[in-house]
């Protein structure tokens, strides 16, 4: 049971992550147009390009009931009447090809023939499918490597072969330098399995983004913003008196500057957070526009002064986006063991005894 | 119209060059502290981190600012 419990917030972390309406792309966009925006969003669907496309499931409230369809294509081929039937929001992004087959279309936004939409739109989307299997990934990945420490206790719980020893130095990492470093040695134990659990989920999301076919769920603003809330909640649970003392009246301030320093302070507890959500969406969102800019530039190039020039300039553009990919691994460690750290670092704080702080003060 | 492209094309130009400074000082100073104290250098490097994310965290802001102009 206790093992149980301990993978509990990566399965939150899965349920609470993002349904939320699909991103609408603009309609009158050139079709041989590079729409970066629109590569980094959220979709239906997950594209294997040269192979075809999975359609994602969609979970759409109507008129107070759940409706449920396996893929867009079901939905827009059910209802048995005119009126009941879904529609694409913007029929005119499907592209029709010579043959009268289609491309499938820019936006997969679902309406009625009165124009209504659903009142919810809960569909499973490709940020939300490749987080739950970051999710799943790691609960079976440390489930197996809980299982063989199990098993190897004996021998002085000593780590045998590739696997184990890749990870055991990153948990060891994230327990000594992050866990224990910043929360202290008391209380750092109850905090590090969560932490253990946003440093890999956020690590495995990063590096999908790039593997082919693969994507960033951390390139999403509303799956940060679950991380970060959960870093939230639980730095105000870790909260000692003290904590709360010092975010609603500081001691040893005059009474009149808490009229300002308690908004602060309070304010001070939404903006931690926020900070956190923005600097992973952020850092992941601009590496994987960088990554399609750099690359258009070879077709901007072919634009400008022709399909040679273009062809010609890739020698240049393409070390340019293996550079930057380089980069990119480096970061998805990095934007990782940052959010993880700030986290700890809050949970710290919240969490620190600080009479010891006290005496200091009167000292001087 | 195009004035928001040029709003958010000089702000995000200006977030930058303060981001640039901020972080450049943070290195400079965690570079003379290590060549100080080597024996301190794991700790200046997480305070360094600590110190340039935050930066980072309200040059982010910025940008997020420049591109909702540039989106608008």
């Amino acid at each position: 049971m206790r093992r149980a419990l301990r993978f509990f917030p990566i399965l939150l972390m899965v349920l609470l992550a993002g349904p939320r309406p699909g991103v609408a792309a603009d309609p009158n966009a050139n079709p041989k147009r590079i729409d970066i925006l629109y590569k980094i969003s959220d979709h239906h669907y997950l594209d294997f390009k040269p192979i075809g496309k999975v359609e994602l499931p969609r979970i759409l409230r109507v008129d107070g009931a759940w409706v449920f369809y396996p893929s867009t294509t079901a939905a827009l081929n059910s209802g048995d009447g005119w009126t009941d039937a879904w529609y694409l929001a913007h029929p005119d992004t499907v592209i029709y090809k010579a043959d009268g087959t289609t491309i499938a279309p820019v936006s997969y936004d679902l309406v009625k023939a009165d124009g209504s939409t659903a009142e919810f739109d809960f569909s499973i989307t490709s940020h939300l499918a490749w987080f739950a299997f970051a999710g799943v990934l790691v609960l079976v990945l440390f489930g197996r490597l809980a299982s063989k420490y199990d098993r190897s206790r004996k021998d002085g719980l000593v780590p045998r072969g590739t696997f184990m020893n890749i990870f055991e130095s990153l948990v060891i990492f994230v327990r000594d330098d992050i866990a224990k470093a910043n929360i202290g040695e008391e209380k750092y134990l109850k905090y590090t399995p969560y932490l253990l659990s946003a440093f890999f989920m956020i690590l495995f999301m990063n590096l999908f983004g790039l593997a082919p076919w693969g994507v960033t769920s951390t390139s999403d603003i509303m799956v940060t913003a679950v991380l970060a809330l959960f870093t939230f909640f639980i730095t105000q649970k870790a909260g000692t008196k003290d904590y709360w003392m010092h975010v609603l009246a500081m001691p040893g301030v005059p009474k009149f500057m808490l009229v300002i320093l308690t908004p602060v302070e309070i304010l001070g507890l939404f903006t931690k957070p926020f900070a956190l959500t923005v600097r992973l969406f952020a850092n992941m969102a601009s590496g994987k526009m960088l990554v399609y800019s750099i690359l258009g530039m070879i077709f901007l190039f072919a634009d400008m002064f022709g399909d040679w020039v273009g062809i010609g300039s890739a020698a240049i553009w393409i070390p340019f986006t293996l550079f930057i990919y380089a980069i990119k691994i480096f970061a998805s460690f990095l934007q990782a063991y940052i959010f993880t750290m700030f986290s700890a670092l809050f949970i710290g704080l919240a969490a620190a005894d600080h009479s010891h702080d006290h005496e200091h003060g009167h000292a001087h | 119209m195009e004035y928001a492209y040029l709003a958010a094309g000089l702000g995000a130009g200006l977030a930058m060059i303060g981001a640039a400074i901020g972080i450049g000082m943070i290195g400079k100073s965690a570079m003379e502290g290590t060549a100080r104290q080597p024996e301190a250098s794991g700790d200046i490097r997480t305070s360094m981190i600590i110190s340039a994310g935050l930066i980072e965290g309200a040059t982010f802001f910025a940008l997020a600012i420049c591109i909702l102009l540039a989106l608008k």
